[in-house]
């Protein structure tokens, strides 16, 4: 505990130093999730192209509770090639989490979030890790890490639909599924990109974000 | 043999100009490493379209090749070139101007 709460605090202090642009300089982007685990909505802002400030609210469905919170995502190292870019980013958070609940007992307390993440694109293959630790007091407490691999079955040109092909493979080592299989379509079209899919344990997955 | 050496030098110069379009005066071609996504060239569309000098740019995802247009009678120096794209998140292979 004392750990993670020093490698947040880390990560704040150190963020003119580590980071990089998760967004270009000034923008802003909305940031959906909905799968089995949670459904969230993250807004945050670059205000370089270093680093992004944001607001994220999610509902965790298992631990029927809701967590806002103040967010700092941090792009710690980026390796451009000429035909690809692989990234590296630490993610952490900070906020409250409420429960109100007909099936659980109602409780409140602040949570605590950190994570890793990187990622290797080039225009036809992806792959990407990622993992995440939830300290939330009495509420909840958990780890998982995904991985996620992808393919693009054309090469489309700038502003053209793009699509891709994925497969991510999630591991909750607290969960009753210790593994989930979740085979997904990607489409990027603008300044949208929209994900869906359906788990091995029949959860839908539909991720949409849009950048400002 | 003159002549040979003469058209190979000239072939070479053919190949290694063709990964970049003949360009008119008032534009600029940026060679750029990390050009890997819609989302990556927005970025460079957003950065730049910020410059008074820059009329617009075109990104070629084949070639990872970004053309900037500029303004009639407008300059853009490599450095604020070089400054607005690392500030992007990306790097330059190469700048090369028209005219």
């Amino acid at each position: 505990m004392r750990m993670l709460l020093a490698f947040i605090v880390l990560s704040f202090a150190m963020q003119s130093v580590w980071s990089r642009p998760v967004s270009y300089p000034g923008g802003i982007t909305a940031d959906m999730n909905n799968n089995g685990d949670e459904h969230s909505l993250l807004l945050h802002y670059s205000p370089t192209a270093k680093y992004s400030l944001g607001i994220r609210s999610e509902y965790r469905r298992a631990g029927e509770y809701l967590l806002t919170s103040f967010q700092l995502n941090n792009l710690v190292k980026r390796w451009n090639k000429k035909d690809s870019q692989m990234n590296f980013y630490i993610k952490s958070g900070i906020g409250y989490a409420d429960r109100n609940s007909s099936r659980l007992k109602d409780d409140s307390s602040v949570a605590i979030f950190s994570g890793i993440a990187g990622d290797w694109e080039s225009r036809q293959y992806f792959m990407a890790y990622e993992n995440r630790y939830l300290e939330g007091g009495s509420l909840d407490d958990f780890f998982m890490q995904k991985v996620r691999v992808g393919m693009a079955p054309y090469i489309a040109d700038y502003g053209a639909l793009h699509t891709w092909l994925m497969v991510e493979v999630e591991h909750k080592p607290e969960s009753e599924d210790t593994i989930t299989l979740t085979p997904l379509v990607r489409f990027l079209k603008d300044v949208h990109k929209v994900e869906a899919g359906i788990s091995s344990n029949r959860d839908v997955l539909f991720n949409w974000t849009i950048r400002f | 043999m003159k002549k040979l050496i003469v058209m190979l030098i000239l072939l070479a110069g053919l190949i290694s100009n063709n990964a970049f379009a003949d360009h008119p005066e008032g534009t600029v071609e940026v060679g750029i490493y990390g050009l890997v996504c819609d989302f990556c060239a927005q970025a460079l569309e957003k950065v730049f379209g910020k410059e008074v000098a820059v009329d617009n740019i075109d990104v070629n995802l084949d070639d990872k090749i970004v053309t900037i247009h500029l303004k009639h009678g407008q300059q853009l120096d490599d450095a604020v070139i070089r400054k607005n794209i690392v500030d992007a998140g990306y790097n330059v292979e190469e700048i090369r101007r028209g005219g």
